[in-house]
């Protein structure tokens, strides 16, 4: 009972996907004829199918992965949609949706509807003097025809007890259709693959940094300071003057190695993240920065901190960067998530120009961000503005 | 005592500096990169040199491969490493093939000035000078080893104590041994070691050492 009344939804909500599918079909003609509209329209049939998708997850259990969303510039986006083979299959989808979903869906819904009516010809029949006419067409005037009802009520409970097939038949269609194919299953792992080598050449990066910074800057201030305390020590006795300076500078040292050990904290994750948020921390930097610097995000939540320290540091870089180098009056900021993707915008009214090569600031946002799947780039065109791009998904 | 220091941090560089000429050596000339460094070797001729293993540019070893260049031009040299770190290829690196005057020390050793103008005054003389963490590094590895393998437990304890340069009395000391015990073992080891006393060359201590480390 339970899997024919899924396959029943599942039908029957197929026949609603497959009228938006006419529909769709007659946009896409339109599209076919009016090429540039075809970038706006092949969205909008993504999302038609999607939704089967859905419908079709639901029914089977099994996950149905969207294919990568069409969105970037207009000129990108109709150069994929002809070029993209997850296209093509959702047009595939829709036109043999259209025929088989309408008559899968109709026969799932009339059907059952047709059975529930025939327990009530007899009645009718007998409350309704001179006959009717039922829903097959034949004129019930005798308790003959009215008892005809029994067979056909037969005959349609049959049917409806083989409704799981139908859908099932449906559902493997669609799977062929709507499941990611192979090749793109393969596409996609060989970026994760690679992704995540990347990660973790990040990550021994990172390490290699940190390890550097406390040997080479903690480390070494807190040997100075051991020095300085010796040094006190062995000149007490004959020269307290020079035991008094050599316990400041120990003093200094040790104040040093503590600011230190304070930026390599803050370099693995900066405190003010946890305080203030991802917005709130950027908006911290940016009425540092000397430049006057607007910033407009919108309401971000909590993202995942790996996140949230690339996007921060990549902000701070892109501030140092404008500060010194830039000769800008102004730079916005503007930080935004579409599509479970973190977007940052970073960008100046400066003279442009900006070189990537120089320094390692950008080397390393790159790196920090291509670890977590995401992009950064920048465009600096002589004369200006300079616009510093991070894109990172935030993993729903 | 004529010194060449070479460090690249230049608050360690002036106090090391400050800190030698306060027990009244004579630092000729403090550098902080290994060019500077193997010019002020060459024009000073310092007994010993001061040297951080990290240096610039890249920041990994340089400091340690401008020590070992200084020896090869100039062989009496001594030298005393001071390292953030141990890293015993560093250790071997600089041993390979000398016959002392070589010493290899945290940076931190510093501190304890008494016990690091010593080893400095060592180091210079000819002797050695390696860090306990180096010892107890090469302790560890050394535990399959052939040559050394014929060692009892207690004289491989004795030859790393005279590799961290001790003397007989202060090995006597801490063991809580007599100066008869020390003398035993050590007589030991050069015998298990092949170190006969009819053999000339140099001080058999330092070739112990040497041959605890050079393999």
């Amino acid at each position: 009972m339970k899997r024919i009344w899924a396959a029943l939804v599942y039908l029957a909500t197929g026949l609603l996907t497959a009228i938006a599918s006419w529909l769709a079909i007659g946009v896409l003609l339109l599209s076919v004829v009016v090429l540039p509209l075809l970038p706006i329209t092949a969205p909008l049939i993504r999302r038609i199918v999607d939704f089967d998708r859905q419908r079709l997850a639901r029914y089977t259990g099994d996950a149905f992965p969207s294919p990568p969303p069409l969105d970037g510039p207009w000129l990108h986006r109709a150069q994929r949609v002809l070029a993209d083979p997850d296209s093509r299959r959702d047009g595939m989808w829709l036109v043999t949706h259209a025929l088989f979903g309408t008559l899968f869906g109709a026969v799932a819904i009339a059907v059952p509807g047709a059975l529930v009516q025939q327990p009530f010809v007899p009645i009718i029949w007998w409350a309704v003097p001179g006959g009717f006419e039922n829903s097959f067409g034949v004129h019930v005037d005798s308790w003959a025809k009215a008892f005809l009802s029994l067979p056909i009520a037969i005959v349609l409970t049959l049917i409806v007890t083989q409704l799981p097939r139908l859908a099932d038949l449906d559902a493997r269609w669609a799977k062929a259709l709507l499941a990611p194919p192979r090749a793109s299953l393969e596409k996609r792992l060989a970026e994760v693959v690679a992704t995540r080598a990347a990660a973790l050449q990040a990550h021994g990066a990172e390490l290699r940094r940190i390890e550097r910074n406390l040997h080479d800057g903690t480390q070494n201030k807190l040997v100075g300071v051991v020095m300085m305390l010796g040094i006190a020590e062995r000149t007490l006795a004959q020269n307290p003057d020079g035991a008094v300076q050599a316990l400041r500078r120990a003093q200094d040292a040790a104040g040093d190695a503590l600011e230190e050990l304070r930026n390599v904290v803050r370099s693995i994750h900066p405190p003010v993240l946890e305080d203030l948020g991802l917005d709130g921390a950027i908006q911290a930097l940016a009425a540092r920065c000397p430049v006057p610097c607007v910033l407009q995000a919108d309401h971000l939540g909590r993202l995942p901190a790996a996140v949230e320290a690339a996007a921060y540091f990549a902000v701070a870089e892109a501030l140092t960067n404008v500060a010194k180098h830039s000769g800008a009056q102004h730079a916005w900021v503007s930080l935004g998530i579409q599509a479970d993707k973190l977007t940052v915008l970073v960008h100046d009214d400066g003279k442009g120009g900006a070189d990537e090569q120089q320094g390692t600031g950008l080397e390393g946002i790159r790196g920090r961000v291509a670890a977590l799947d995401g992009t950064a780039s920048v465009s600096s065109p002589e004369g200006g503005p300079t616009v510093l791009t991070v894109v990172l998904p935030v993993g729903k | 005592m004529r010194i060449v220091i070479a460090e690249d941090d230049a608050l360690l560089r002036e106090g090391l500096t400050l800190l030698l000429r306060n027990e009244g050596l004579d630092v000729a000339a403090a550098t902080d990169n290994p060019d500077d460094f193997l010019d002020a070797v060459a024009e000073h001729e310092p007994d010993i040199a001061v040297v951080d293993v990290r240096m610039p540019p890249t920041f990994t070893d340089e400091g340690l491969r401008a020590a070992v260049e200084a020896r090869r031009r100039h062989p009496k040299l001594a030298v005393l490493v001071l390292s953030a770190w141990v890293e015993q290829s560093y250790a071997h690196e600089l041993l390979a093939g000398t016959n002392g005057g070589v010493g290899y020390l945290l940076k931190e050793r510093v501190g304890k000035v008494a016990d690091f103008l010593e080893s400095l005054h060592r180091v210079a003389a000819g002797g050695t000078a390696l860090d306990p963490e180096v010892v107890s590094q090469l302790l560890v590895r050394r535990k399959a080893d052939d040559a050394l393998s014929a060692l009892s437990p207690r004289e491989r304890e004795v030859l790393g104590l005279m590799a961290e340069g001790l003397s007989n009395a202060a090995i006597g000391e801490r063991l809580v041994i007599s100066a008869g015990a020390v003398h035993k073992h050590i007589g030991n080891v050069f015998l298990k070691l092949g170190l006969n006393s009819e053999d000339g060359s140099g001080d058999r201590r330092v070739q112990a050492v040497l041959a605890y480390l050079d393999h």
